[in-house]
């Protein structure tokens, strides 16, 4: 159970209000100034967009679809993502793939980044950790299209060098009689 | 009459009737079964179907098992629950967990057996035996060996029902495996039945694999246009368009059956097929028309004094539904005063042909009900009459309610070059024809609904009347005969559309893609 806090009625008054703010504000520059620029420590403030913050991994931003060791897409098309997700936004077309032991796997799938909410319940819905939500939020676009991510955007573009290796391999699976 | 018990419920049946029959009789009595299914003999092999039958030290399968005067039975003890459960280890011990990529997840018995009576983890030590995937079985069916659970009702349904025998059991224990001899192909007129009593994923249709998982879909009950005999089918359908057709149980006409021709019908159901808009050629120009403007531009040339009377003619195809042959064939006797109205029969020499089964030869689903809508309003007509109105000029303008189910015209081409020599052609389609595109001249083109789209009755070749609801709207702004006829008739009409549309809403982010650049 959560208690609201009410303001003291201190803080109703404006001198003490506006003044406290104002300290707070100059201690963190005279600290900025003096303290983590000597010292080369990091300052609080960055110099965005040279200067990046690196979210935690598992921050849930942009999706990610991983890979086997091949290279393909560790993805089958079981469309449970696409049933899970809350907005609508990933449409799959699945395929009959030429080896018999992989079967079925998506030739599309698109994710409309504008339309999804980031609750990863997709990541969740996923047997075979095909989808994760990764690090990257800082996506911008510069018409409507370019916010529909396609297989060549989730999978393989260049942040992720060469694509992200699935925790579920098939092999190993068919190896231990699954 | 016997009197037995079932679950505490008094129930009189017939002498021969077995346990799983007389439970289907009682409303919410609910018996898992793999291996029987009604309209095929009894094998026995699944052992989930067990009961206990007071007095009988051992638990009993339902399906094999007649009842007798006094019978007291129960599937909810703790015994049969125990047993069912162990059952369906046994099941599952080789099964794989394919349910992500597997067509049937979703409607497979095995899935909903398991989360009523199963969630335990499996206590096998020993690796799954592996068998052969995708297996290429004929023309329209695949197998996957591993997901078989070996119950038998595809082999006993090539056995009983086609007598084809293309399938058996081969091998034996836990390398068993359903096959065919000698690589011999699954290819009869009714292989995908056994695609739809597979209680698995063993069995796949090819034209359906992987098209679209089943709990996306939904399903509307209706009548078979493939050939006169009806069969009741229930189409499944969702926002993209419809997939699949399965056969709906009725004993007066198909039984539990339907064949493979019926399950390619909803194709020409779906947009690609279909005429979207009215083309009307209007002095040599052609332009693409509401569908109701172009029917009352017809229809106005049809009343007027110059143009009614005998010199107009009527073509009507078995295809389309009794109350819209009604409306038109009215329209053309009081409003246009014709009684030249013509019966195209697409196959006169193979019209009574029947395989024995369900397939006839006479693939419209109405013919019927259009010889008795012409025989009601006194007209004769035969077909040499029209090509000799048409070369002498007696006919001058053609109204053709043309086939919906266009494949099993095979003389259509035929007949649009006989008809094209009339001076005004009205051809009222479903589908977009090659041949009717090519038309040069005076040629009106209107979009008719599909039987999903409208309500009507067929009379099928036995003069049993079925009746078809709407259930879904493909083409937002095509006709049936019965809004044509009031359309000539100069009347705004409004065509009903059912409460589902295809492609509106959500299909194809079309939102993101419309909003340009910045």
């Amino acid at each position: 159970m959560s208690l609201v806090q009410r303001p003291k009625p201190i803080s109703k008054w404006y001198l003490p209000g506006i003044l406290s703010g104002l300290g707070l504000t100059f201690a963190k520059m005279m600290k900025n100034l003096f303290i983590y620029v000597k010292s080369g420590k990091h300052t609080v403030t960055y110099n965005y967009p040279e200067e990046k913050y690196e979210y935690s991994p598992r921050y849930k931003g942009n999706h990610v679809l991983t890979v086997k060791k091949d290279g393909s897409l560790r993805c089958t098309a079981c469309m449970l993502c696409a049933t899970n997700c809350p907005a609508e936004c990933i449409k799959i077309v699945a395929a009959e793939h030429e080896d018999p032991s992989v079967e079925k796997y998506p030739i599309s799938y698109e994710i409309d980044i504008l339309r999804c909410v980031f609750c990863g319940f997709c990541e969740e819905a996923c047997p075979v950790d095909a989808i994760r939500m990764g690090p990257e939020w800082q996506t911008p676009g510069l018409n409507g299209s370019q916010f529909v991510y396609d297989i060549k955007q989730l999978a393989y573009r260049p942040q992720l060098k060469g694509g992200i290796v699935s925790v579920v391999d098939e092999e190993e699976r068919h190896r231990a009689g699954i | 009459m016997l009197q037995c018990t079932i679950n505490g419920k008094e129930l009189e049946v017939k002498p021969g009737t077995t346990i799983i029959e007389a439970m289907k009789l009682i409303a919410h009595e609910d018996i898992a079964h793999y291996c029987w299914h009604p309209g095929l003999p009894v094998a026995g092999v699944c052992r989930l179907c067990v009961v206990e039958i007071e007095g009988n030290p051992r638990l009993q399968i339902a399906c094999n098992t007649q009842i007798t005067d006094g019978m007291k039975i129960t599937n909810q003890s703790e015994k049969v629950k125990e047993a069912v459960k162990w059952g369906l280890d046994f099941h599952l011990i080789n099964h794989p967990l394919d349910c992500p990529i597997c067509d049937q997840a979703g409607e497979c018995e095995l899935q909903n057996q398991y989360m009523k009576f199963g969630k335990y983890d499996s206590e096998m030590a020993e690796p799954k035996v592996k068998k052969h995937k995708v297996v290429d079985l004929g023309p329209r069916v695949v197998l996957d060996s591993e997901r078989c659970i070996l119950c038998s009702r595809c082999v006993r349904f090539t056995d009983e029902v086609t007598k084809t025998h293309e399938l058996g059991i081969f091998n034996r224990g836990d390398r068993s495996e359903i096959g065919t001899f000698n690589g011999r192909p699954l290819d009869n007129k009714y292989s995908l039945n056994t695609v739809d009593i597979c209680p698995v994923g063993a069995l796949t249709s090819k034209d359906f694999r992987f098209r679209q998982r089943v709990w996306f879909l939904k399903e509307h009950q209706t009548i078979c246009t493939g050939c006169s005999t009806g069969c009741n089918v229930k189409v499944s359908y969702n926002k993209e368009g419809l997939f699949r057709v399965k056969p709906v149980y009725n004993e007066q006409v198909n039984g539990y059956w339907m064949c493979d021709e019926g399950r390619d019908v909803y194709k020409y159901v779906n947009k690609p097929a279909r005429l979207l808009d009215a083309w009307m050629t209007t002095a040599g120009r052609g332009e693409w028309l509401h569908p109701l403007t172009a029917a009352k531009k017809v229809g106005e040339f049809l009343r007027a004094p110059e143009n009614k009377g005998k010199s107009v003619a009527l073509v009507l195809t078995g295809q389309h539904t009794l109350e819209e042959y009604e409306a038109l064939i009215s329209f053309f006797k009081n409003e246009v005063g014709t009684d030249r109205i013509f019966h195209w029969v697409n196959n006169p020499e193979s019209m009574n042909d029947f395989d024995g089964l369900l397939i006839r030869g006479d693939k419209n689903p109405n013919t019927k009900g259009l010889l008795e809508t012409l025989e009601r309003h006194g007209i004769k007509t035969e077909w040499k009459e029209l090509i000799d109105g048409l070369s002498t000029g007696a006919i001058r303008t053609v109204v053709v309610a043309g086939p919906e189910n266009q494949a099993v015209y095979p003389d259509f081409k035929a007949k649009v070059l006989e008809l094209s020599k009339a001076q005004k052609l009205v051809w009222l389609t479903a589908c977009k024809n090659e041949e009717l595109e090519r038309l040069q001249g005076d040629v009106t083109l209107i979009p008719l609904k599909t039987y999903i789209e409208k309500d009507g009755t067929f009379v099928n070749y036995a003069g049993l009347r079925q009746t078809v609801k709407k259930g879904l709207t493909v083409v937002a702004n095509a006709m049936s005969l019965v809004e044509v006829a009031e359309a000539f008739k100069g009347v705004d009409v409004r065509p009903e559309e059912a409460p589902f549309k295809v492609g509106v809403g959500r299909v194809n982010n079309e939102a993101t893609l419309q909003r340009g650049s910045l």
